[in-house]
């Protein structure tokens, strides 16, 4: 089973590689491996649950939502731009933009 | 099944926004799906334990993984304070290894880890069979210091209870603050740094006046402490005298606050300048060192603690062998199960990396721990942490407390918080929800 999952991941990442040429074109002022990019989420599943699917009424979850909105929020809360925050803020500032980015974009890519 | 590698269709499209070319190693695949086959043993089932296996599994699913806890149901320390204060249920936290062993198919066992030979690279087990490991991770917790502190060995326990492992000591503890009078003095002893749970006592205090205050108003709450200061400090003296009025009093160590005498049988305490103390219930939050496992693998230096590889978590002292948890040295981040689990992702991916001959990822790790000073009524200190200059360190300007000037409506959000942070760490931990 893990062989055939690895070939598929092959012929996954050959295709990617070929897409990467054309979607990097936003350059990254740091490349975060996706390794990297699962350890720093790490931290956030113990709040959001693993892979951020845990959620309810008061913390919410946060896997599936579009990278460009955790993008937006975890940004705002970097900057102390969102109203209300208790925790978020704090926690967001320990992060760079190419991190939150990252972690936006781990966060997006988790399905079910 | 929800694997890592599942979800590795999805994974390509993050690579491809991110960086992919950092991402895939030489063989063109990413550096989780090369592990070769090995064999992880952990020892202990707490939230570094459990977390370990999981994301040992996770990040290689090749892995043969066994955890070694004895009990089969773990009880934590967090939340256990709002046991005491009557806010929840103890079987509320209660968890088990069901989603570790049907889910993630690590090799769960029930029973203790007597002994570990590191030149062998065994584990003995309670029946006195062995384990042989190719990386072992201990999570081992803590063990009380009995011979630390005058009269307070495991006999006095029986009667001062410390608390401070949940179990049976929560719920003696609990017992004796229900056949207290109504009038009487809660006693709680707070050691010096370091120690499981820095905010630990003063939560513990809060929880136990806001339970007088309902039942028993007359009693009062005396807390008398090792240090001068103590974690969320402000916080926490703002909020007793808002909630508590003067139920609480708190005597720092320069105020002969250092408890140096326990008389168990008449719940008596001595502090340092001879002053006695009598109470109608005596809970002494006792000296404590790392799991008297890590003793016997050889992981401890002098000070009864267990020191670490900033960046991966094994010990500077036996190699292949990685701890986590509040046995370890790892100081700025505290010993909370917060950072056991954040500890243990940051292990297991060093595990697997080394496994695999690969370089791991930076490490990283957060921290956040709520405090509850009343029903509806939280506070937190947060922190992210990195390796800076060899060392663990937190990141400039991240973390901090709550706001000291926070209006009721933001201290009720973060009591919500503390919720929904304990039952997602406990989903994340065991896989286990609220009833």
């Amino acid at each position: 089973m893990i062989k055939s999952v690895q070939n598929n991941a092959r012929a996954l990442v050959v295709g990617a590689l070929m897409l990467a040429g054309t979607v990097l074109s936003s350059a990254q002022a740091e490349e975060i491996s996706y390794n990297h990019a699962s350890m720093l989420a790490g931290s956030c599943f113990n709040c959001h649950g693993t892979d951020g699917r845990y959620g309810e009424d008061s913390i919410p979850s946060i896997a599936g939502q579009p990278a460009g909105v955790l993008l937006a929020q975890l940004i705002a809360f970097k900057r102390d731009e969102t109203p209300n925050t208790t925790v978020m803020n704090r926690i967001a500032k320990g992060y760079t933009e190419a991190e939150l980015e990252a972690l936006a974009n781990y966060f997006a890519s988790i399905r079910d | 099944m929800k694997h890592f590698i599942t979800n590795r269709r999805e994974t390509l499209k993050l690579l491809g926004a991110t960086g992919a070319v950092a991402a895939l190693g030489s063989w063109g695949v990413p550096a989780w799906s090369n592990g070769g086959p090995g064999h992880v043993v952990v020892v202990g089932g707490g939230f570094g334990g459990a977390t370990a296996a999981k994301y040992l599994k996770r990040y290689n699913p090749a892995l043969q993984v066994t955890l070694v806890e004895p009990v089969e149901r773990f009880y934590t320390c967090p939340f256990t304070n709002l046991y005491l204060g009557g806010l929840r249920e103890f079987e509320s936290v209660g968890h088990d290894y069901r989603e570790l062993k049907d889910r993630y198919g690590v090799n769960v066992l029930h029973t203790t880890a007597q002994d570990i030979d590191a030149a062998a690279h065994t584990v003995t087990l309670g029946d006195g069979s062995t384990l042989r490991y190719d990386r072992l991770v201990l999570s081992p917790g803590i063990e009380i210091r009995w011979d630390a502190l005058e009269g307070y060995g495991e006999d006095a326990a029986e009667k001062a209870p410390h608390a401070w492992k949940a179990g049976e000591q929560t719920l003696l503890l609990k017992r004796q603050l229900e056949a207290m009078d109504d009038g009487g003095v809660f006693i709680l002893s707070a050691p010096a740094n370091p120690f499981r749970c820095p905010p630990g006592p003063y939560e513990r205090v809060s929880m136990v006046a806001h339970y007088l205050k309902t039942h028993k108003p007359r009693s009062k709450v005396l807390l008398l402490d090792s240090k001068d200061g103590f974690s969320k400090q402000g916080l926490f003296m703002d909020g007793w005298a808002e909630v508590y009025g003067d139920m609480i009093e708190w005597v720092s160590l320069s105020d002969d606050g250092r408890v140096v005498r326990v008389d168990a049988d008449r719940l008596e305490v001595e502090t340092e300048f001879g002053e006695r103390h009598q109470a109608g219930v005596l809970n002494v939050v006792p000296p404590q060192k790392a799991g008297w496992i890590a003793d016997r693998a050889g992981v401890t230096d002098e000070s009864g603690w267990v020191p670490i590889k900033p960046a991966t978590f094994e010990s500077t002292q036996v190699s292949d062998i990685y701890v986590v948890g509040d046995a370890t040295v790892a100081a700025p981040m505290p010993k909370s199960g917060f950072v056991a689990n954040a500890q243990a992702k940051v292990a297991a991916m060093a595990i697997v990396s080394s496994l695999a001959e690969r370089e791991m990822p930076p490490a990283s790790w957060a921290n956040t721990c709520y405090s509850i000073i009343a029903p509806g009524y939280g506070i937190s200190v947060a922190g992210v942490y990195s390796v800076q200059d060899g060392a663990i360190a937190e990141v400039e300007g991240s973390g901090g407390i709550s706001p000291r000037d926070a209006d009721p409506d933001f201290r009720r959000r973060e009591a919500e918080h503390a919720v929904g942070w304990y039952n997602a760490i406990c989903q994340d931990t065991w896989g286990t929800r609220p009833a």
